[in-house]
């Protein structure tokens, strides 16, 4: 910004003159006695400084605060003359300005535009408001201690000095009023009194005079100030401001409005401009109306940039844009490279400038910066009119100012309130979003809106000053470029002389010094917006920033530059970027004359292959061997490390061993590969050894170069054998080097393979760690370290194996290549062995026998663990036990002692199935460790090899099904009592031990084996827990146990019945089973297969829960199997009334059916009994006789209890029914079961067989 | 269709940063090393891009504009993180993210495809798929189709007619 005139770019605000504020210079000698100072002299500075400091003149200001640019100028400051008039003829010229194009002593005369000088005029010269600072006359306290008179006295006196003081002060004021008033500037009084003052009555009184005589307007034209803090300083400064600001507006309207009445009349040719007498002849002609247009314009502009409306200006200063172009379009109205013209360029650029800043005020960004390229466009366009094209150093200077104002506009926004926008793209919108969008009312705005989603005009896209800077930059770079260029062409045509006055100007620039200069502005700006911590974008920068100082020959800056950036294009294998870098760092280390760094970069751009030459492939090669020829190494006795494994290596590597794992003192294979890339030429470097290093405490493997007889080393693979290198022991000592002699030298493409075999006595990991070259001219040795596999980039390194050497062949390695081998120990050779007869039987003591045998040359420690894993199933558990250990999961560190090679043990595993079937699952760990040093002798040296004796583990893992061995079934039957029970009132019943019977079960088990193996049962025998509520009487395993102990084999069954009594408790009322009051108990042995009978196992059967029927009311009817023809038989029928609470009112009817049933009945037909209560029973009794033979049904028997029909009757209203006339409910009440009891021992559950109408029991009636 | 683009060059740079292919269009054939380093510079940008899109949990692989030179420099990511960069030249329009995105899905899938080529393993050691020197190996002088996939592209979004 500093090439442009400053008044055409700051940012203009209304200006107001302060006068009055002058601070006597504090003179030496009254300073130093009176500390006291004057309170108007503090005031004074005070208020000078809050005027001044309150607002800089700076480009960038977009608040709109009512702040006035404050000028301190002095009480009779005179304003610059109006108006000029002509020397001559003063009759009839009106009068111009003398800034005027039109006055010949103007500068702009006769057809200037406008002039820095103009803006100056009315940011310096001319306020929109004055302000002057006044002390007003303060008379001197009377004397205290005054009379009457001498008091009246001293009034009027005083009266007399304050009138003839502010009659003077109003004369002054009023002189100063006149000349504002003749520019219609505002002036305001600031009358600085004590505070004293201000609470004088007469004060309102002399201030109404002095504001009367000077001719003050009425309205915010008198202040009165009297000395006050700094804080209430602001404040005052702040209200004066405000007070005046309308009126400095109303200042520069009227500006405005007579620069438009000029320009109306101008544009409608009313008036003429005169043709300057003097503009005749040779001098130029006088200002166009295009020239017009373009001070109206500007002027309005600038007026509303005082009044601070940003867009009226933006509007009038595009319009000067405007036309200014217009003038500029046409080489008769501004012909080009005149003085003119150059000023008018300067003007279109400053308003250039102002028309973005205003735009990025409105944050306006895509504006703004459309703007900013359409100017440099049009002036492209424009200057290649002129001559002074893209060719010209002009140009590009020119080009590279807008980009440096521009960006130095964006750095000053961006330190306030400029915000560059992020051009992340905006997701797309929905496409119901859109149609709400078109449907909404304004549908302009949200087109638009639609339209910027779609995407962004790139070259409107605002960046951050840094791009801008940058461009700066690369534009300087092309100036300096064309500027080399015609200093050349002028130094070919000397004679010519120089071209253009420019160039002599040119010649003083330091172009280089520009380009560091915004180079470096840019990196900083990149540095402050850049989020990625790579910074590459300020590296690029930097490698710009580094050729330039390149270009300026400091290459010491240079190289620190490349240094860093090498560092991330290496990395990030950016080789095409790296190149050029590598070799304009080669020409500063060349330059600066460091070797070592010298020798250093044309190692690794031979290892990029950079081409310093196109014609010349070995050029970079030849440098590396003049350097190291001619010169010696700053400290020759050190050699100089270049280690290139960041950047590419120079010859590509391979390492690849035949077997990733072999045992211990077994060797593996391996094959080092070392390739020289085919494109680059580095057959001539005199390497002079290669060292290999492998890992641990095997030697380095050093590869002296020996010059092969003749001319046979140009082969393209050679092949060096190391022979079988062997890892000693750490206790012996270290193995002799070997030294082996090959071709060190590289011509394009040639290979060198290292052979040979790599093995260890012990457990490691074996690789090659690194590969040295060493390189030896004159004094210089030069270390270069290389991996073992690595390559350079883009090329894939496809794992081969030299199989032969003439011809080449190579075996490709498929799958992964092993650049390392493990060195394991042997494996033991154990056999384990486990034996056993699945399944196990549950409650069985299961035995698994482990047998191991040592099948090794070594002596074997053999330890042995076995793990149960838990079982996820109810109530099952089972244990394990091994020599002597017990435990549910883990048997651990079963040592089983030493075996020597051959031997063998035999160990049996109990396994105890209890619970619940299920798989059990068992781990069973055999390991093994060699018994004492075989190999090594002594104790170890180092911790890390220490010898312990290497261990191995053999797992089983063993699935053992379980099963049961016996099952046992049971059904039950139970039988109702046949004898009645005793009455609710017996005593009896109340007895402790009074146990009512309710009949008896039949119980029979039946015990089937159904394992797959036999097993010898021992005892069987049914072992009593008699409950209260059952008793065993009697069973039949009791009496003959003997047939129950023999051998079971699968599929036997036996079967055992017992007889249990059952009894009821009183309070027994609820349905809960009966516990079975016993358990069968077996105890068996399996039988194995071999004949051997297992461990004893004792199985349990527990009988069932007895559930007996429970009858309420019940008809038992006892009636014998056979009878014999006409001899009577009695039949019994029972009603027991078994309900704990209701009573039974039950009637019998006994149908006989005299044709067909075969009997002579005598007893009771149809008849009712007695109200059975609960608990009682009744019994009675038919005499029969029958009268045929066979199976005889017995005659038709009918039970009925008429309770319920009693029970309906009572509880509901049937009696009210009844009596008005209804039919009682026809039910004949509950027909009762009629049991027959000799088949009543009913197996559980079913029905018991019930002697009812359809089914009826027969007799056998024999004759 | 907005008005025709012209595609001066097209980067395609890996997930860890290294070059895979750069093409480069324009006419003036020294400017290739300046493409360079406009793909190399706009990965910062593209990392700025990813952070803040992580910020915001946006998921698209479309990056945007990502800064203006002479040319203008759009950004894109695939899923595997594989950048691909084109520069465009500038014209005063507004280019239309449509069709930069349909620009980058074509060159993705061109890419997809090449790196889908079984040759490329044919004497690869390890099985590993995702060995990041054979995605960038894609890009190698010796695979013609990618480049010749990639200048199809730049041919029919110079020449929108021939495309349709």
């Amino acid at each position: 910004m500093n090439s442009y005139p400053p008044e055409l770019l700051a940012q203009l605000a209304p200006v107001m003159f302060v006068a009055g504020l002058d601070v006597p210079s504090p003179n030496p000698q009254e300073a130093t006695p009176s500390r006291q100072q004057d309170p108007f002299a503090v005031l004074k500075q005070r208020l000078r400084d809050a005027l001044i400091s309150q607002r800089k003149v700076a480009i960038w200001q977009p608040e709109k605060a009512k702040i006035f640019q404050a000028v301190l100028v002095d009480v009779d400051v005179r304003f610059p003359p109006r108006k000029l008039a002509p020397p001559e003829d003063q009759q009839y010229q009106p009068l111009h300005s003398p800034l005027s194009p039109l006055t010949p002593s103007s500068p702009l005369y006769p057809d200037g535009l406008i002039a820095p000088i103009w803006i100056r005029k009315h940011t310096t010269l001319v306020p929109s408001v004055f302000v002057l600072f006044k002390r007003i006359y303060e008379h001197p306290q009377p004397p205290p201690n005054q009379t009457g008179t001498a008091h009246a006295d001293f009034d009027r006196d005083r009266e007399a000095e304050e009138r003839r003081r502010d009659t003077e002060l109003a004369a002054e004021i009023a002189q100063r009023k006149r000349s504002t008033n003749e520019r219609s500037i505002k002036l305001t009084a600031v009358l600085m009194a004590s505070r004293r003052m201000l609470d004088d009555p007469a004060l309102d009184a002399r201030l109404t005079f002095i504001r009367r005589q000077s001719g003050l307007d009425p309205r915010a034209a008198l202040f009165v100030l009297s000395p006050v803090t700094q804080a209430e300083i602001g404040d005052f400064v702040r209200s004066l401001q405000e007070a005046l600001y309308e009126p400095a507006l109303e200042y520069y309207t009227n500006h405005s409005k007579r620069v438009r009445r000029k320009r109306n009349k101008h544009s409608q040719g009313t008036v003429h401009i005169p043709v300057s007498p003097l503009g005749a002849g040779n001098s130029p002609r006088p200002l166009r109306p295009e020239g017009w247009t373009v001070r109206y314009e500007y002027k309005m502009a600038c007026f509303a940039e005082f009044r601070g409306e940003d867009e009226v200006a933006l509007k009038h200063y595009q319009d000067t844009y405007a036309a200014l172009l217009v003038m500029f379009g046409s080489t008769a109205i501004l012909p080009p490279r005149t003085k003119r013209w150059a000023e008018g360029k300067v003007l279109a650029d400053c308003i250039s400038v102002k028309i973005c800043k205003l735009y990025l005020y409105n944050k306006e960004h895509a504006m703004a910066l459309a703007h900013h390229s359409a100017h440099m466009r049009k002036f492209s366009d424009l200057s290649r009119g002129w001559g002074i094209g893209e060719e010209t150093f002009e140009f590009w200077s020119w080009l590279s100012r807008q980009h440096r104002v521009f960006a130095e506009l964006l750095e000053q926004g961006n330190w306030s309130t400029l915000e560059i926008p992020k051009h992340t793209p905006v997701p797309a919108p929905s496409a119901a979003k859109l149609a709400a969008q078109a449907a909404g009312p304004q549908r302009n705005a949200m087109e638009a809106e639609a339209l910027r989603l779609l995407g962004i005009n790139p070259t409107h896209a605002l960046q951050h000053p840094g791009f801008y800077y940058y461009m700066a930059a690369q534009c300087t770079e092309s100036r300096r470029e064309r500027f080399l260029r015609a200093l050349e062409s002028e130094v070919r045509s000397i004679h010519h002389g120089s071209l253009s006055p420019g160039f002599a100007n040119e010649k003083k620039v330091d172009h280089l010094a520009i380009v560091l200069e915004l180079y470096t502005r840019a990196y900083e700006i990149f540095k402050k917006n850049s989020a990625s911590p790579q910074g590459r974008q300020q590296l690029w920068i930097a490698y710009r920033i580094a050729q330039t100082y390149y270009a300026s020959g400091k290459f010491d800056m240079a190289v620190r530059f490349f240094e860093r950036i090498a560092k991330t294009y290496r990395r990030e294998k950016w080789e095409a970027m790296l190149r050029p870098l590598l070799s304009t760092w080669y020409a500063c280390a060349q330059q600066l004359g460091d070797m070592e760094l010298s020798v250093q970069l044309l190692l690794e751009m031979l290892g990029h292959g950079v081409v310093v030459d196109q014609e010349d492939p070995e050029s970079v090669q030849e440098d590396l061997l003049a350097v190291l020829k001619s010169t010696v190494p700053s400290n020759p006795e050190q050699s100089l490390v270049v280690d290139l494994t960041e950047s590419g290596p120079l010859l590509d590597s391979t390492t690849i061993f035949w077997t990733p794992t072999i045992s211990v003192g077994e060797s593996s294979a391996f094959q080092i590969t070392l390739t020289a890339p085919p494109t680059v030429q580095m057959s001539d470097l005199p390497f002079s050894s290669l060292h290999v290093h492998f890992g641990g405490d095997l030697p380095p493997v050093v590869i002296e170069h020996s010059q092969p007889e003749g001319d046979e080393g140009t082969a393209s693979v050679q092949r060096i054998d190391l022979g079988r290198i062997h890892a000693p022991h750490p206790n012996d000592g270290p193995s002799p080097p070997t030294d082996v002699q090959a071709n060190l030298r590289w011509p394009t493409g040639s290979s060198l393979v290292l052979t040979g075999s790599l093995g260890a006595d012990f457990t490691t990991i074996l690789m090659v760690t690194k590969l040295v070259l060493t390189l030896k001219q004159n004094s210089w040795t030069i270390e270069l370290p290389l991996q073992p596999n690595s390559s350079r980039t883009g090329s894939i390194c496809r794992p081969q194996w030299l199989s032969s050497v003439d011809p080449v062949r190579f075996l490709p390695i498929r799958g992964e290549a092993h650049s390392s081998v493990t060195v394991q120990n042997r494996p033991h050779r154990v056999s384990v062995a486990v034996a056993h007869n699945s399944p196990a039987y549950l409650g069985e003591d299961y035995p698994v026998t482990l047998d191991i045998t040592n099948l090794d040359d070594r002596e074997l420690n053999v330890v042995v663990d076995v793990l149960l894993h838990p079982l996820e199933v109810e109530h099952a558990s089972s244990d394990i036990s091994l020599d002597g250990q017990n435990s549910t999961s883990l048997v651990k560190g079963v040592a089983l002692g030493t075996l020597v090679p051959g031997a063998n043990i035999t160990k049996t595993l109990i396994l105890s199935v209890k619970g619940a079937i299920g798989d059990r699952t068992l781990d069973i760990s055999v390991q093994s460790r060699t018994t004492g040093p075989s190999v090594a002798n002594a104790s170890p040296p180092s911790p890390n090899t220490s010898f312990t004796g290497d261990t191995a583990e053999s797992l089983r893992t063993l699935v053992i099904p379980s099963v049961e061995a016996i099952k046992a079934e049971h059904t039950v039957r139970y039988k109702r009592p046949a004898k009645l029970s005793r009455g609710l009132g017996d005593l009896a019943t109340f007895e402790a031990d009074y146990s009512e019977d309710a009949g008896e079960a039949v119980v029979s088990t039946t015990m089937a084996c159904i394992g797959q193996s036999g097993i010898s049962v021992e005892s069987a025998k049914l072992v009593r827990e008699d409950g209260t509520r059952a008793k065993v009487r009697s069973s039949f395993i009791d009496v003959d146990e003997e047939s129950f102990l023999s051998e079971w084999l699968t599929g036997d069954e036996f079967c055992d019945q017992c007889l249990i009594s059952l009894s009821r408790d009183e309070d027994d009322t609820d349905d809960s089973p009966i516990p079975g009051p016993g358990h069968y108990e077996v105890s068996w042995r399996r039988l194995q297969p071999d004949g051997v009978k297992g461990s004893l196992s004792v199985s349990r059967f527990p009988l069932p829960q007895l559930r007996p029927p429970k009858d309420g009311l019940i008809a038992l009817l006892d009636i014998p199997s056979t009878a014999k023809l006409h001899s009577p038989i009695a039949i019994h029928l029972t009603v027991r009334n078994q309900r704990l609470v209701r009573s039974a009112n039950v009637v019998v009817q006994f149908d006989l059916d005299p044709l067909t049933d075969g009997f002579v009945v005598a007893g009771l037909r149809q008849g009712r009994l007695p109200v059975l209560l609960p608990g009682a029973e009744y019994r009675m009794t038919w005499n029969l006789i029958p009268v045929e033979c066979g199976y005889v049904q017995i005659p038709k028997i009918k039970v009925t209890d008429r309770r319920p029909v009693i029970d309906a009757q009572l509880s509901s209203t049937n009696a009210a029914a009844i009596a008005a006339g209804g039919r009682p409910p026809q039910t004949d009440g509950e027909e009762v079961k009629i049991v027959d009891v000799r088949a009543e021992a009913v197996v559980e559950g079913s029905e018991p067989v019930v002697a009812d109408s359809t089914r009826r029991g027969t007799i056998l009636v024999l004759p | 269709m907005g008005p025709p683009l012209r595609l001066n060059a097209v980067a395609f740079v890996s997930a860890q940063n290294h070059p895979i292919l750069i093409r480069t269009f324009s006419q003036p054939k020294q400017d290739e090393l300046k493409y360079h380093y406009i793909a190399h510079t706009s990965l910062d940008v593209i990392d700025e891009r990813i952070t803040a899109a992580g910020a915001t949990k946006s998921t698209g692989c479309y990056l945007g504009l990502l800064y203006v030179e002479d040319v203008a420099v759009y950004g894109f990511m695939t899923p595997t993180k594989v950048k691909i960069i084109i520069a465009l030249e500038l014209s005063d329009n507004v280019v239309r993210d449509a069709d930069v995105i349909t620009i980058f899905k074509a060159l993705h899938t061109a890419y997809r495809r090449s790196v889908a080529n079984p040759f490329l393993r044919l004497n690869v050691p390890s099985d590993n798929v995702t060995d990041h020197s054979l995605l960038v190996a894609a890009g190698g002088q010796k695979w013609k189709l990618f480049r010749q996939r990639i200048d199809e592209i730049c041919g029919a979004v110079t020449l929108p007619g021939a495309a349709a």
